[in-house]
């Protein structure tokens, strides 16, 4: 939890975010915002588009109506380079998405040579550092598949952070992992909260939740229902819809 | 990540499998026995034998040249045609899938001779060059099918990974995509570089002097038309062979890595 002043300026901000697939209304309205250094937990139930919301931040999906401004880009505009809001934002999913023909090295390398140029031998060198943060530097030569899910996610969320991104958005990054590895990936994303980092994440972990979230989000039907701090959330809940949710899930 | 290896099987080339460790598998015995049946004619009856040899090898040189040129025409083709079905414009995806519907439909024999005539005819294209065009026309829409079922192969979250690093459309499909791709498409695209060989005979009935043609102007001035195609068959035989050879070596350099 961070005690230091936020800058009050978003970083993220969403008005009247609507997304529609067909007639199904998978965003409805939906404003929000973040600010540097802020910590956001999305929770829900399946369907409720938790991830539709995450994805509209990058425009991994395009949105049908409101605005979305990251980092002072519209992302909507046509004259916005979306390339480069991206690089700006780093995205951490639910199955890994490592690049199975590289190895881990060249995994966290690619980006930023190809993206930023980054000289190879640098980007090496932090890719080692980065490595060494989530604690895996002695498989940098190895392929993905050789790796455990825990291993793949820890890599993935390195991958990331190799751009040096603003912001992370994680979408369920330990819904896909067996059990006795999600602490070692939950280890890393709250030492990246303690570091300062923007980070906007759906999860069902409450209790990476009560401990790094400045803000809770709870969305159901495309639309959020309620926000508030952990503590509101988990001891003085208001919204019967999130009551239930949080009865199931606890 | 998914398990499952998409297998595409289109036309009659064949690649031998040569994970087969006996010493007596099919593609040793064929080429062996290629090799040993050519050796035996030429020493043995050098006449004709030596002399259809000594005829053909500068129709082996043009049925190389057409092989190779048409093989990369036919890929570039088919990667764009392969891109183009799956393009979300719709105009560029009619293209692409009518260019395939009309080659599909169309006998490669006729093909050739329609491109060959036309392509020589009105815009006065080397015999050569426009036989090439007609093969890589053709092929290139068989190969456009399996560049099309290589790319859907690979999992979308790889593009979703690559696009929320930053990487543009063209970036994600050849560095992320396509490298992985590579895998589904090489061994149906390995069976059309054999088949398309082996189609290279086709074009002797234009005024290309390859193999086929080499050995018909001999056979017709000598007469010797059955131990022409005799050898005939035989080199076509050899280098059919070793091409798959090649195919599977690529096809082992590639598995470098698991899925
Ligand atoms: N590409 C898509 N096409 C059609 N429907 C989709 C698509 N993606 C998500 N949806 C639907 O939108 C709703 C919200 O999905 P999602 O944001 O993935 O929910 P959550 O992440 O909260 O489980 C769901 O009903 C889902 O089925
Ligand atoms: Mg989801």
């Amino acid at each position: 939890m961070s005690a230091e002043p936020i800058i009050r300026t978003p970083i993220i901000r969403m008005e009247g975010v609507s997304k529609f697939f067909g007639d199904l209304k998978a965003l409805d309205n939906v404003s929000l915002e973040v600010f540097p250094g802020q910590r956001v937990v999305i929770i829900g139930p399946s369907g409720s588009g938790k991830s539709t919301l995450l994805r509209a931040i990058n425009r991994l999906e395009t949105v049908n109506q409101g605005t979305v401004v990251v980092d002072g880009f519209d992302i909507r505009s046509k004259h916005t380079d979306i390339n480069a809001v991206r690089m700006e934002l780093g995205m951490v999913f639910q199955s890994f998405n490592l690049f199975p023909h590289k190895t881990v090295l060249q995994n966290l390398t690619m980006a930023p040579t190809r993206l930023k140029k980054v000289p190879k031998a640098e980007a090496e060198e932090r890719a080692m550092a980065l490595l060494a943060k989530v604690d895996i530097q002695e498989k940098a030569q190895v392929y993905p598949a050789k790796l455990s899910g825990g291993q793949r996610q820890r890599v993935a969320i390195a991958r990331a952070l190799a751009m040096n991104p603003k912001i992370m958005l994680f979408d369920e990054p330990t819904s896909a992992l067996d059990p006795e590895m999600i602490g070692e990936v939950l280890d890393v994303m709250v030492n990246l909260a303690r570091e300062g980092m923007t980070m906007v994440v759906v999860t069902h972990e409450m209790g990476f939740a009560r401990e790094v979230a400045d803000l809770m989000v709870f969305m159901d039907e495309g639309k959020i229902i309620e926000t508030g701090t952990p503590d509101e959330f988990f001891n003085h809940a208001k919204h019967p819809r999130l009551q239930k949710f949080l009865d199931q899930i606890l | 990540m998914s398990d499952t290896i998409v297998k595409i099987q289109v036309t009659d080339g064949t690649v031998t499998d040569f994970k087969d460790k006996n010493l007596l598998n099919a593609w040793r015995l064929s080429f062996l026995g290629a090799i040993l049946c050519m050796a035996y004619l030429v020493f043995f009856h050098p006449d004709p034998y030596m002399r259809v040899l000594k005829f053909i090898p500068d129709g082996l040189w043009v049925t190389f040249k057409v092989t190779f040129m048409s093989i990369t025409g036919a890929l570039i083709l088919g990667l764009v045609t392969g891109l183009g079905r799956i393009s979300r414009n719709r105009f560029i995806n009619l293209v692409a899938s009518t260019y395939v519907e009309v080659v599909r439909g169309i006998p490669l024999l006729v093909q050739l001779f329609y491109i060959y005539y036309a392509l020589g005819r009105f815009l006065r294209v080397p015999d050569l060059l426009s036989a090439v065009i007609a093969m890589s026309v053709c092929y290139g829409a068989y190969m456009g099918e399996v560049f099309r079922a290589g790319i859907e192969s690979i999992d979308k979250g790889q593009t979703e990974a690559a696009r929320s690093l930053g990487f543009n459309r063209a970036q994600t499909m050849f560095l992320v995509i396509l490298p992985q791709a590579w895998r589904t498409i090489l061994p149906p695209v390995g069976n059309e570089f054999i088949a398309l060989l082996k189609d290279t005979s086709l074009v002797s009935i234009l005024a290309v002097s390859d193999v086929l043609r080499r050995g018909r102007e001999f056979a017709s001035e000598t007469f010797f038309y059955f131990e022409t195609y005799t050898l005939i068959a035989l080199i076509y035989l050899v280098i059919t062979l070793l091409l798959s050879r090649v195919v599977s070596l690529m096809e082992e350099r590639l598995s470098h890595y698991e899925r």
